[in-house]
């Protein structure tokens, strides 16, 4: 009933798009949206064609999504839009081994009236594997939008949902209007997450759970032979979920396994040796001691894009510290090092490995990188987890990757050398569309703030997200040492407004930046909001972190007292 | 070319050996200690050698092959490592509590090394612990036998692999009230657990019936039945290939599973707990592999107010086999006290005192050939202690585990935890959770503090 109601959804969707179409082409567009031309070319840019490639100054010509020509000497032809590209930067478009952008977790269906929680069916146990993340992938949601915008062309989109939870899709971060499927069922999303309330709940519970799944999808292999050779041979019962395991028990496609410990690892790989599976991990945080075993399993390897907060191996202890206090720190301190080493560890092992995105903050993944790259990671290594690898673990190495005539015209264009701090991605290209972003002057701590610009005061905020539109005040007042203030919000927990002080505020050229925390269900959530400041508006984003970051517009009220 | 197919094929042999590494097994002298062997007395200033993991020689004036550590225990006791038959440490999964039977599940998959309880063990001369699966449902997982090789970041390397099969059954108010109460289904009563024991194996029965029938037809047209770990791990316990650990307080329940047990021909079964074990003794030191019971532990909820500290003497004296566990990360820290409880409590002597805690766990867990006793050609876990170790002044000074040295008072850091957050100053400490873990898990399903009723 719910994959009906889905399916009716997705159909909805599509009409309304070439609706749409229709009615862009009858009325000669009136969203002022359709593009004068397929055909574009970057002009006299620096152009990486693949990880580890010197920068050379070359032309880009693409047309209808595809790259038509690299080189100093080719021809631009008459209706072909040109960017100049002197100054900028081309690389490949990033290719995302795993990520959650764009997924919309279909609701959890209704419980049977016969329900017994020892005993759950299938779909309400996080059992789903026939699900596609295809039917759960929205092209114009923000996330995809904010993973485009750190040079995010394609990703392997996987369904939410629990053990289970279905088949992942290669899907281009491409124009909202297009399907930007690549490729359907390119693996199947695996997890240890246990169902709430019901079987199997734990970790424990999920590894006999998957044994009994697999082992039965076998068997009805078996018996799916027995039965078209032998007359009289009993009907096999062919399920949803020995429909979804199908072409996992045949070795034709992976199983993706999140395991973001070393325990959990091994845990996967134990499931892996007993039942024979072809695999990619996925979600790796920690797995520095487990290198040998990876590399023995042959697994396909994704680890988390992000690294941990520093807070504490940045903690400063004070003099009168014990002995056993500054020990600790000392491991503290280890352990972040090690932590980020990992990634060179995985190259000098010759392991070939992307990235997973699920659950990271796109804001931090620049930095995660940078921070990997002090700790040992070539630039390189990077670049190539970030575009050759995982094209290869994908299988689309013939059409992506790397820049070259015949290939999607899928790139990232920076202001300068991608991995150096002040460089900014300026343009996006993904299947020959064109996305632009601003470019500023970075902020630099010290920067004087521009002239006339007051932001001490009350502000009238309104945001818009998901979940509805939201207002509330800030209010900004000098201290000593800068600013301080607090904001209203409509309180997470009920109705009415809730405050919480905020911090770092800082104006630095007309842009005004300061973060707060807010508690939802016990749950503390970082939110960080900048926008710049024109007169007595704002305009800017407030970052929720890994939910991803939503407009905020805000205006000054009227001050009686007079600047000065 | 050629040449670096060669390396690269021995730098993967050099992988593979890494990751198939046997357990590691070391080589040891311990001389002049008075032995407790526990099965054959007492032995004044006397030589202990372990070559490679294995008790070589106990004998006076030993000589230590080449290369072989010698350690001079003089004015020191060494006893056989102790064995904790019921425990919950160096498990990251204690209770699947979400059906009455889940004997697919498996403690073996989850398996934490790395946990600082078997650390603590370690330092309280355990070297082997029965991690057991918690008491939620009326036929849990299956058990992990545990050998404390503290150090390894891989659960495999601290699973006893040669010891038999466990498996973890509870009856009374812990079932009934989380599957009962907390969710409408059988089992409610004590009659209730019965029923889902009885119904549970006579459904191995035919599931047993129906793979022999399809086996013994193979290349007809016949189908092949549905696989269920669940019936296929119940009827193992029919055919003897595991050992029931029954967690029990009441004599009732205790004599209605060994009616059960005699009924279905299983002869493979220890209690757990079993706080009115002294009520039945007879019973069972005659029908089971006897029973695992605290020191002094009781009170915790209503089935458990019937009890005494005489409890393992009794049942010790009446000829079953007893064992004193700890259930707890602060318990296992000095089982020897524990065991020393039933001196003062029922006049236990020195060796009976001492079996409770090595000899006769080894029995229940079905180990009791290779360890449990200092006897040549058993594995080489010992511990010195700086005095014997029923007295109230004992401090365990060395732990070995298969001739290998784990644990040591003097040398050891202060921190010996093997992973560190690197978010985190200190990992937070629940003093609660630490200590009592039978139901832990089963507080997000029934939303009831279960730490005080834990066992």
């Amino acid at each position: 009933m719910k994959k009906t109601l889905l399916r009716l959804g997705v159909l909805a969707l599509s009409f309304s798009v070439g609706f749409g179409a229709i009615n862009a082409m009858a009325q000669s567009d009136p969203t002022g949206k359709r593009r004068i031309t397929d055909s574009y070319a970057i002009k006299d840019a620096m152009v990486i064609t693949a990880p580890g490639q010197e920068a050379r100054t070359a032309t880009i010509l693409m047309n209808n999504g595809v790259i038509t020509g690299i080189g100093s000497n080719v021809t631009i032809s008459v209706g072909t839009k040109v960017i100049e590209g002197d100054s900028l930067y081309i690389y490949p478009g990033f290719i995302a081994g795993a990520s959650d952008a764009g997924i919309t977790k279909p609701e959890d269906p209704e419980r049977p009236e016969n329900f017994v929680s020892s005993n759950p069916p299938d779909e309400i146990a996080g059992i789903t594997p026939w699900r596609s993340a295809v039917d759960q992938f929205n092209p114009s949601d923000r996330s995809v939008e904010d993973l485009r915008k750190i040079g995010f062309t394609i990703i392997q989109a996987q369904p939410d949902g629990g053990m289970l939870s279905g088949k992942s899709a290669l899907m281009l971060l491409g124009h909202d209007q297009n399907s930007n499927l690549l490729k359907e069922n390119t693996a199947l999303a695996a997890s240890f997450r246990g169902s709430r309330g019901m079987y199997p709940s734990t970790a424990a519970g999920v590894m006999a759970k998957f044994r009994d799944v697999y082992k039965n999808a076998e068997l009805t292999e078996s018996q799916m032979a027995q039965f078209s050779n032998n007359l009289g041979a009993r009907r096999p019962e062919i399920t949803d979920t020995y429909k979804g395991m199908q072409d996992v028990i045949s070795g034709e496609v992976p199983v993706l396994f999140s395991a973001s410990s070393e325990l959990e690892i091994l845990r996967v790989l134990k499931l892996q040796r007993e039942l024979g599976f072809k695999l990619i991990l996925t979600d790796l945080e920690n797995y520095e001691e487990v290198i040998p075993q990876i590399k023995a399993s042959g697994a396909g390897v994704l680890i988390k894009l992000e690294v941990p907060d520093d807070k504490a191996s940045e903690k400063e202890l004070d003099e009168d510290a014990t002995e056993a206090a500054k020990e600790q720190l000392k491991r503290v301190k280890e352990a972040y090092q090690k932590y980020l080493a990992q990634a060179s560890k995985l190259e000098a092992e010759g392991i070939p490995f992307a990235f997973s995105l699920a659950d990271v903050k796109p804001n931090d993944a620049q930095e995660a990188i940078q921070k990997m790259m002090e700790a040992g990671l070539s630039e390189n290594g990077a670049m190539a987890a970030l575009t050759t690898q995982p094209a290869q673990m994908l299988g689309i190495s013939r059409i992506a990757g790397t820049l070259a005539e015949g290939k999607m015209a899928n790139m990232v264009i920076a202001t300068g050398p991608i991995f150096e701090e002040d460089s900014q991605i300026k343009h996006v290209v993904v299947d020959g569309y064109v996305f632009d972003y601003d470019t500023k002057q970075k902020k630099s701590n010290g920067e004087a703030p521009a002239e006339g610009i007051a932001i001490a005061g009350v502000w009238d905020y309104e945001t818009e997200s998901p979940a509805g539109s939201g207002e509330g005040t800030i209010t900004i007042t000098r201290a000593s040492d800068g600013y301080e203030g607090t904001i209203t919000y409509d309180d997470p927990s009920g109705s009415g407004k809730a405050s919480a002080p905020i911090s770092n505020i800082e104006l630095s050229g007309s842009t005004l930046s300061f973060s707060f925390s807010v508690d939802a269900q016990g749950m503390s959530i970082d939110i960080e909001v900048s926008g710049d400041i024109t007169g007595n508006t704002m305009e800017g984003t407030m970052a929720l972190g890994q939910f991803g970051s939503f407009p905020l517009s805000a205006t000054l009220n009227p001050s009686f007292i007079s600047r000065k | 070319m050629k040449n670096s197919r060669i390396i690269l094929a021995i730098i993967l042999g050099v992988i593979s050996q890494a990751v198939l590494a046997q357990t590691p097994k070391g080589s040891v002298l311990i001389q002049n200690a008075t032995v407790l062997t526990v099965t054959n007395g007492n032995l004044e200033d006397t030589d202990v050698l372990v070559e490679d993991g294995i008790i070589k020689r106990i004998g006076q004036d030993l000589n230590a092959p080449n290369g072989v550590e010698v350690i001079d225990a003089t004015g020191k006791f060494l006893m056989p490592g102790i064995i904790d038959a019921h425990s919950h440490q160096g498990l990251d999964v204690v209770n699947e509590a979400s059906a009455p039977i889940t004997s697919e599940v498996q403690m073996k998959d989850v398996v934490n090394p790395t946990s600082i309880g078997l650390y603590r063990a370690l330092a309280g001369g355990v070297t082997v612990s029965h991690a057991m699966h918690g008491s939620a449902n009326v036929i849990g997982g299956q058990n992990a036998t545990l050998k404390h090789r503290w150090g390894t970041m891989n659960p495999e390397d601290i699973i006893m692999k040669d010891a038999p099969r466990t498996i973890k059954f509870a009856l009374g108010e812990n079932p009934t009230r989380v599957h009962g109460r907390g969710n409408g289904i059988q089992p409610r009563t004590r009659m209730g657990v019965e029923a889902v024991i009885r119904n549970g194996f006579n459904e191995a029965l035919q599931y047993k019936k129906e793979w022999e029938e399809f086996n013994s037809n193979s290349g007809s047209s016949t189908n092949p039945p549905k696989y269920n770990e669940r019936l296929q791990t119940l009827a193992d316990i029919l055919d003897g290939k595991i050992i029931i650990h029954c967690h029990s307080y009441r004599a009732d329940e205790i004599y209605m599973l060994i009616n059960v047990a005699r009924d279905f021909g299983i002869d493979k079964l220890v209690f757990q707990h079993t706080n009115e074990g002294f009520k039945v003794a007879p019973e069972i030191a005659e029908y089971t592999m006897g029973a695992s019971v605290f020191a002094d532990w009781w009170a915790y909820k209503f089935e458990v107010y019937y009890s005494t500290a005489y409890n393992a003497a009794i049942l010790s004296r009446n000829g079953a086999v007893t064992s004193i566990n700890s259930d707890s990360g602060e318990l296992i820290r000095h089982l020897y006290h524990e065991a020393a409880k039933t001196q003062r409590y029922g006049g236990l002597t020195d060796e009976e005192a001492l079996a409770l805690i090595t000899i006769n766990p080894a029995r229940q867990l079905g180990i009791d050939d290779k360890i449990g006793s200092i006897e040549e050609g058993k594995h080489g876990d010992l511990v010195i202690f700086n005095e014997h170790p029923l007295s109230v002044y004992a401090i365990p000074q060395m732990t070995f585990v298969d001739g290998i040295k784990y644990f040591d008072i003097n040398e050891d850091e202060d921190d010996q935890r093997l992973s560190v957050s690197p978010t985190e100053m200190v990992e937070p400490i629940y003093l609660t959770e630490e200590n009592h873990r039978c139901m832990q898990g089963t507080i997000r399903f029934y939303g009831e503090s279960l730490f005080q009723h834990s066992h």
